[in-house]
């Protein structure tokens, strides 16, 4: 060993060593952090870290040691100590900093992404990839080298940029009332800020998908078959179908419907104010017993509760919590340097105002479709146009290797 | 259309398949061809009709996406056909959507029409169906992968066959690849970030990484056959775990975004 050239060994002991001088590190000073890589921190950090790969590259002309580097065994080895760490990591419940609970807890590993271990293998995985990289663009033949550059540049830049960025970005959450605009924002570890825009909420809606039916087991109140429950979704009234044995049929659908509970049963009236909740008449009959029963049906909402249709003594029918299929803020944006924008925002759609992205992620979910408050992120990334760009790199790329195959990227193999 | 009338769509495409397979050995292409479009046509006709009663794309549970795996497997088979001709190609790709195809008919799982906001974007389609593409193109090379370890020296076998494997795993990852910076594209406009080290991301990247191992070791080493088709075995075992295996994960259990299913 340790006799040029280096192979896998030599590429795997050195990946090992790795892992154990971050296990080593994570036992003595504990995680990494990473927030200290802010502006203007990451510039400069990036800078130094650009220039001392060019560095390197430069001298590995002379130095074999720093060559192997730049080539496959240093590539395959490194990629093979990050997949371990990532697979380690999928197999690991990731639970924060402050679990060092078991073994895997004390080594880091719940929270892998602040792993000594793992930003280690990271950072010269990286360096593998810049290395091999320069290396190809010192002897770059056109045509034949463009889509091994757009991949492995593209993977570096998409890479240096999240991991640079990361630090910088800022995420906050607001949520907004429908009587003032709104300044505050928090931050995940609920300190308030001010920021230098206000969301005044004008509307909020929710859309929600037709109510469904489905049967329960009345002693477990587990769904049946539990975890796959077979459904019924009401599009219209009258229908009818079937939920395992039981024929089922609707004549009555409530959209916004109270309660009215007379002296030996429950019945379902139209109701159209806060606190509404969907109610179906069904009649159901089980195909093998014979057996029938005929009722009222209701989600329920916070106002009422929700209203289930014994069937016989073991199962029941419920309408669980409708699902929403669209949710949406009717907004006007006010920023401190005087822009006014009204627009709406909804899941997917995200509005951008002065660098930051506002993203709908959710509302009152107890009061449901009553809910009179809408929950917001708000985010900042400066890098992200550098991750787009390494992304467009890649695809295309990608899109290279299928076009031309194993053959266009083919090395000599063997040699180095 | 529902999932009852399937199966009406589903065996006449087999058959179409298993006709154009049989012409491809018999080495008449022109009817091979035709037979094997015709069944595409056929299944594609299911897809769209379920597509358009469901009122969304169907690409949300497991059934769903089994649909375009069967579906993507004889579109792979025919597209390496055309461009490398191998004869057997065509039975390999039906014999394995078959598979697919029968899974669904027997245990079909809860196909509603409810698609939760998150998911309605126009990334949706793409991400998905890109992925499935890829897996299909990787799931074939991976099964020739395994008959060739399992039929060990086979001299004249191994250098074609093996050049067969790499296009492929060439064309998945490069498919891998695009679904998988889709999704991340996707993800910015969805959740605010590109990446989230989810359970179903971490795994999507382990994938990658093993699938760029082999395709390194590959380039390194292209005498030694057996430890690249190891690499590849293992390869598709990750990819497994990804696309199904991390619902029975327990440490990606109640933590990532990527499950869909009903309670």
């Amino acid at each position: 060993m340790w006799k040029h050239p280096w192979g896998y060994k030599e590429g795997f002991t050195i990946s090992a060593g790795l892992v154990l001088t971050g296990i080593l590190l994570q036992l003595t000073t504990g995680a990494v952090n990473t927030d200290f890589l802010q502006f203007p921190v990451n510039v400069f950090l990036g800078g130094l870290y650009i220039i001392f790969i060019v560095v390197l590259s430069f001298i590995s002309n002379k130095n074999t040691s720093i060559r192997w580097l730049s080539g496959m065994t240093a590539s395959i080895t490194s990629i093979s100590a990050f997949l371990f760490l990532v697979l380690i990591m999928g197999l690991t419940r990731q639970s924060g900093v402050h679990d060092n609970s078991g073994i895997l807890g004390v080594l880091g590993f719940k929270n892998m992404l602040s792993s000594w271990s793992f930003v280690l293998v990271f950072i010269y995985m990286m360096s593998v990839l810049a290395l091999v990289t320069l290396r190809r663009l010192k002897h770059f033949r056109w045509k034949k080298d463009i889509p091994f550059l757009l991949n492995h540049l593209g993977l570096f830049i998409t890479l240096f940029a999240a991991v640079l960025g990361n630090a910088d970005m800022h995420r906050y959450q607001m949520v907004v009332g429908s009587e003032n605009p709104e300044w505050r924002a928090t931050e995940d570890s609920g300190k308030i800020i001010e920021m230098d825009l206000a969301i005044e909420l004008n509307d909020f809606t929710i859309d929600e998908y037709p109510p469904k039916l489905m049967l329960i087991d009345n002693h477990s109140g587990k769904t049946l078959p539990e975890k796959q429950p077979v459904t019924l979704l009401i599009e219209k009234a009258p229908t009818a179908g079937s939920l395992l044995d039981w024929d089922v049929s609707i004549s009555n659908v409530l959209e916004n419907a109270a309660p009215v509970v007379g002296r030996d049963s429950v019945h379902f009236v139209e109701f159209h104010s806060e606190g509404a909740a969907a109610a179906v008449y069904v009649t159901a009959a089980n195909r093998k017993s014979g057996k029938q029963a005929a009722g009222w049906v209701s989600s329920g909402s916070f106002l009422f509760p929700y209203h289930a249709l014994k069937l016989d003594e073991k199962v029941s029918i419920v309408m669980p919590d409708r699902e929403p299929k669209r949710f949406a803020s009717d907004v006007n944006v006010f920023t401190k340097d005087g822009k006014n924008i009204h627009s709406v925002i909804e899941v997917n759609k995200p509005l951008k105002v002065n660098g930051w992205k506002i993203y709908q992620i959710s509302y009152d979910e107890r009061m449901g479709k009553w809910s009179n408050i809408s929950k917001f992120e708000l985010v900042k990334d400066p890098w992200i146009g550098w991750v787009y760009a390494g992304i467009i790199l890649m695809i295309s790329g990608a899109i290279g290797l299928f076009v031309t195959g194993k053959t266009a990227c083919e090395n000599k193999g063997e040699n180095d | 259309m529902t999932w009852e009338t399937f199966i009406y769509f589903a065996i006449p495409s087999v058959i179409l398949w298993a006709a154009g397979a049989y012409f491809a050995f018999r080495d008449k292409r022109k009817l091979a061809l035709t037979l094997t479009i015709t069944g595409i046509l056929v299944f594609a006709a299911y897809i769209a009709g379920i597509w358009i009663s469901l009122e969304r794309p169907p690409l949300r549970t497991m059934g769903e996406t089994r649909l375009w795996y069967s579906f993507f497997l004889p579109v792979a088979g025919l597209m390496t056909y055309l461009r490398w001709k191998y004869k057997w190609i065509l039975s390999f790709s039906t014999i394995l959507a078959f598979v697919f195809i029968l899974i669904n008919i027997f245990k079909p799982e809860i196909h509603n029409k409810t698609l939760m906001p998150a998911l309605q974007s126009p990334w949706f389609a793409p991400h998905v169906i890109i992925y499935m593409f890829s897996y299909a193109v990787l799931g074939a090379a991976t099964v020739i992968g395994l008959y060739f370890l399992i039929r060990k020296n086979d001299k004249n076998f191994t250098e074609s066959i093996m050049h067969l494997i790499d296009n492929l795993v060439y064309v998945g990852t490069a498919f891998l690849t695009i679904g998988m910076l889709i999704g991340a594209v996707w993800a910015k406009d969805a959740w605010g970030h590109y990446w989230s080290w989810d359970p179903k991301e971490t795994w999507a990247a382990a994938t990658w990484l093993s699938y760029l191992i082999f395709i390194h070791y590959r380039n390194h080493k292209p005498k030694n056959l057996r430890n690249a088709l190891y690499v590849l075995v293992f390869s598709f075992i990750l990819l497994q775990v990804c696309w199904y295996g991390i619902n029975y994960l327990p440490s990606a259990q109640g933590v990532s975004i990527h499950t869909y299913s009903l309670d």
